[in-house]
């Protein structure tokens, strides 16, 4: 960028003038950049009016009992998004639970302990995890992870069956109909439930947080590190002391992004759970359900106002979605790293 | 939105490789004849590629005749996703064709489903029966035998009968002695055709069991035909999308005690048994394309060519059919054709559609019965290629020469052959004290049934039942007696099966031994469970010895009542049936002994004929995509390293 001095009119003792002429280049990428940023908050924008325009036929009949009724039926006047909401923040809570620890942990590893010539071999592991299609996933979880390792055999053995024998006390891992005194009791009570969809979603979101963690980590300052180190500590102990903290931002960053994706998943949720329409909260019972499983599964057979009504709620999951990205943005930038990053 | 594209399964596959091997055949006949017989498009001729949506109850019959009209060039795709998201498709004109069971315009749970506003005319493409699927097993035997009324079908899919153990249903199967497992009624949970001919049925048969049912779930009545099935939470119930979901749910091993409704090609498929529902002559009968052909004589097709319904069906007389072979829940499926062009429907497409449909309606129908379904008759077909040649296309559509369709059903006279030359059900089939034990759809296997109920002269009815009970305790107590002091022989209680008896009609007396329960292993023989042989029910539990101990119990008793009896039955004789699976080393090796079958150490769960081992091409695949993923995660860096050393080396 050129700047040039203008000569001041009057020889006074003022502060010269400023001005830059920037070259046609620099204007071009200039505006392509602008262009670029605002065409995405246009976007954001048009979707949000359409599915507010689009909705407007159904929230208008339904009104305020939109967010308290738990039927969807649409047709016949009867709809609302209590349970499905319900269900999705459950899918995705359990999603989180599981993917953080595992997130977590895989980037401490490769960022921290790994060997250097194995650092790069699981960067590409994981990233090829994130670039596995969703719907791959969802049949994987559907013919192996489900049958073979979480309810297996006519008896449902398995972590599911585990925690429900065991800590079905707890209101949350209840399940009716199980009996794990009788060998005749079904095992279908374990399946299709927001558990299993949930461990699906997890290992779905894990490899985005983790990369999105690691980052964050490597970039500790090496000055600081190496301070920790001068004075003393273990490796854990400079972790601690130095990593953690540096990239407490990143960590919650990358968990919001997961957060962000888990509540829209949708394929894999739609081939795993069996849809109802009651608020659901022993999450390792039979019956789960999502917003976006939802709208795959009725969109294609919807009437005009059942169309205005899934909108409607696709309008809800858009607005959550909006909203977890917007606080994991000031998160982030409020931080170190996310100084540093962002 | 995604979709699925659902590939074709090996089976299907396979038919249409065997179809091609033998087109490929007659076109070199033609060649080397030199005649002008083939009927059909040249392979030069030019098809634009059309697509269409709707039911997966008639998937894989459209997907035979796809990869049929392969080799002539036709590109036609389908897409299963329902048949309310076809009928859908097709009004929105984002599919050229439409595949649905049921027409525009019916109400569904109260609301109307208004015809599309392109023209359109409907066309019976194939028959079949809508199958209900279970996967039920007593102790390691599969049950493939079973059968219900429909009244106990209507009141298990509304969970009025929870139980397999329901006296409803040992009432229908005097011959089986059923567990007290949870049914778990599958049903779909998108909206679909086979949700539409089921509800149907039983809206018309059973009202006031459907009605209840549809209020209690929430649902206005009077309910009539839906085609999203309402479901109550925390009622059992579970639904899945697609036939090929709920196909594959039942058949998954943890889904035992399932039942759900789906066409009878996905029990072929899957090899999976399918049940024999009662007729209004008082047979209990399968969805053979046979049986399906019997009860489609009854059913009344619209006949008005000026109404927009022509050709549509009113089923009403084929669900009260008295023919002894007509399998209730026979329908028709149809496509929706386009009869003028518009935006995205062009004459170009027209004429691939009418070739298509000209095709699956004559050489098509052939496969039908191997695949599960049952070929359409002759004024069906006939009508079917009118309506085809009302589809605008680019030449004036011919149809094929009808006698030369080789359908299966056609006859000099008109008549349905098929239908005609039906077998007639066995006696055994007949509601009464007698059940036959072969297999049902996909199933092979027979399953044993009580000598009672077998049908033998050896055995009247009642009596050798207390016969067979009495040596079976005594079968028990050898068994388990010597070997540990713990094992507790429990039989006598109920019947067991004589390995065989239901194939010959009764060996005389029919020996069933067998019964022996033990007590949860060895180590616990201190508190004796009595458990029912037939069953594994647990009768009288075992006091302190926990919840581990009457678990394996249970399963040992079932697993020994279930087949140790054939080995024992049989003096002596090592036969094939008398495979023993029992808890405790010490008592099975006795009762192996003494019965002089053979026996299988297990632990606590009862298993199954193990999957036969080897190498497979499946596995080979498997191994080399596994190297081809590691091959994907370690080259690069591999090079990457390999490259950096090289460059520090060069420096």
């Amino acid at each position: 960028m050129t700047v040039v001095a203008v000569e001041p009119p009057h020889a006074e003792d003022v502060p010269r003038r400023l001005a830059d002429r920037p070259t046609p280049a620099d204007r071009f990428f200039f505006l392509f950049t602008r262009a670029g940023g605002l065409s995405v908050l246009v976007l954001m924008g048009l979707v949000g009016a359409f599915l507010t325009y689009r909705a407007g036929k159904a929230l208008e009949q339904a009104n305020i009992a939109f967010l308290t009724t738990e039927a969807w039926e649409p047709d016949s006047g009867n709809f609302g998004i209590a349970a499905v909401l319900v269900g999705t923040l459950l899918i995705a809570g359990v999603a989180i639970l599981i993917a953080f620890p595992l997130a977590a942990g895989t980037a401490l590893y490769i960022s921290e302990y790994a060997p250097r010539r194995l650092r790069s071999t699981l960067i590409s592991l994981v990233d090829l995890m994130a670039a596995i299609p969703s719907v791959v996933y969802g049949l994987w979880g559907f013919f192996l992870l489900q049958p073979h390792m979480l309810v297996v055999g006519q008896e449902g053995n398995g972590l599911v069956r585990w925690l429900a024998t065991y800590l079905g006390w707890i209101p949350l891992f209840a399940v009716d109909g199980a009996d794990p005194g009788d060998p005749l009791s079904t095992a279908t009570v374990y399946t299709s439930s927001t558990f299993i969809a949930g461990v699906v979603v997890a290992l779905m979101i894990a490899p985005v947080m983790c990369s999105v963690m690691r980052e964050v980590f490597s970039q500790a300052p090496v000055g600081e590190r190496e301070g920790a180190y001068a004075l003393g500590t273990t490796r854990w102990g400079m972790i601690r002391a130095v990593v953690l903290p540096f990239g407490r931002a990143g960590m919650i960053g990358g968990t919001m992004l997961g957060l962000g994706r888990a509540l829209g998943e949708t394929i894999a949720v739609y081939l795993i759970i069996s849809p109802i329409f009651v608020i659901q909260p022993h999450i390792l019972q039979n019956g789960a359900s999502s917003i976006s499983s939802l709208i795959a599964l009725r969109y294609g057979e919807a009437s005009g106002f059942g169309t205005s009504a899934l909108m409607a709620a696709g309008l809800a999951l858009f607005l959550i979605t909006l909203l977890v990205n917007v606080l994991a943005s000031a998160v982030v930038n409020r931080s170190r790293s996310g100084a540093v990053t962002g | 939105m995604t979709r699925l594209r659902l590939r074709p399964t090996t089976s299907v596959k396979e038919v249409s490789f065997l179809r091609r091997l033998s087109r490929v055949c007659a076109a070199v006949a033609v060649v080397l004849v030199g005649s002008p017989l083939a009927a059909g498009p040249a392979a030069a001729e030019s098809y634009v590629r059309i697509s269409g949506s709707g039911s997966s109850w008639s998937f894989n019959a459209l997907n035979a005749w796809i990869a049929g009209v392969d080799q002539l060039g036709m590109r036609v795709d389908y897409d299963p996703s329902g048949s309310s998201v076809g009928r859908e498709a097709f009004k929105n004109g984002t599919a050229d064709y439409g595949v649905s069971e049921i027409p525009y315009g019916i109400t569904d749970a109260g609301q109307p489903d208004p015809p599309p506003t392109r023209k359109y005319a409907y066309m019976p493409i194939v028959a079949g029966g809508s199958a209900f699927m279970y996967n039920l097993k007593v102790g390691a035997t599969r049950i493939t035998n079973l059968r219900l009324s429909g009244e106990t079908l209507t009141k298990i899919f509304t969970g009025a009968i929870t139980q397999w153990s329901d006296p409803a249903i040992k009432a229908d199967n005097p011959g089986l002695t059923l567990p007290p497992r949870r049914i778990v009624p599958v049903v779909r949970s998108d909206g679909s055709g086979s949700t539409a001919q089921f509800t149907t049925w039983m809206a018309s048969q059973y009202p006031s069991l459907w009605n209840a049912y549809c209020a209690s779930a929430g649902r206005s009545t009077p309910c009539g035909t839906t085609s999203i099935y309402p479901v109550k939470a925390g009622s059992g119930f579970t639904a899945q999308s697609g036939s090929l979901g709920v196909a594959g749910y039942v058949k998954q091993e943890t889904a035992e005690g399932a039942i759900t409704y789906v066409e009878y090609s996905y029990a072929l498929d899957t090899n999976f048994p399918v049940v024999k529902v009662l007729n209004k002559a008082g047979y209990y009968v399968e969805p053979t394309a046979d049986n399906v052909a019997v009860a489609l004589t009854e059913a009344r097709i619209n006949q008005d060519e000026s109404s927009p319904l022509y050709l549509t069906q009113q089923l009403e007389g084929v669900y009260g059919n008295a023919d002894p072979r007509s399998y209730p829940l026979s329908s028709y499926s149809y496509m929706i054709l386009p009869l003028q062009t518009d935006k995205t429907f062009t004459k170009e497409k027209g004429h691939t559609l009418a070739d298509f449909a000209f095709y699956f309606l004559c050489d098509g129908q052939q496969t039908m019965p191997r695949l599960g379904f049952s070929p359409l008759p002759r004024n069906l077909v006939q009508a079917g290629f009118e309506q085809v040649t009302r589809i605008p296309n680019l030449d004036d559509a011919q149809p094929p020469d009808i006698s030369r369709c080789n359908n299966p059903t056609f006859s000099s006279s008109g008549e349905n052959l098929l239908a005609q030359n039906a077998p007639m059900p066995a006696d055994c089939d007949k509601q009464g004290p007698l059940q036959c034990g072969e297999g049902t759809g996909g199933a092979e296997e027979a399953t044993p049934v009580a000598p009672e109920a077998s049908g033998g002269e050896g055995a009247p009815a009642g009596d050798g039942g207390t016969a067979a009970g009495g040596e079976a305790s005594a079968g028990g107590a050898a068994a388990g007696g010597p070997a540990t002091g713990g094992a507790v022989g429990a039989g006598g209680t109920g019947v067991p099966v004589a390995g065989g008896t239901g194939a010959t009609g009764g060996a005389p007396g029919s020996t069933g031994a067998g019964g022996s329960s033990t007590s949860g292993g060895t180590g616990a023989g201190a508190a004796p469970v009595v458990v029912d042989p037939d069953t594994g029910e647990v009768i009288s539990g075992g006091g302190t010895a926990g919840a581990a101990g009457v678990g394996a119990s249970a399963a040992g008793g079932t697993a020994a009542g279930g087949a140790l009896a054939g080995a024992a039955g049989t003096g002596g004789t090592t036969t094939a049936g008398g495979t023993a699976t029992t808890v405790g080393a010490a008592g099975a090796a006795g009762g192996g002994a003494v019965g002089g079958g053979v026996t299988q150490l297990a632990g606590a769960i009862p298993v199954s004929a193990a999957a036969a081992g080897g190498w497979g091409q499946r596995e080979s695949l498997m191994a080399l995509s596994a190297l081809l993923l590691f091959a994907t995660v370690l080259l690069p860096p591999l090079a990457a390293q390999l490259l950096a050393r090289r460059k520090a080396g060069s420096r």
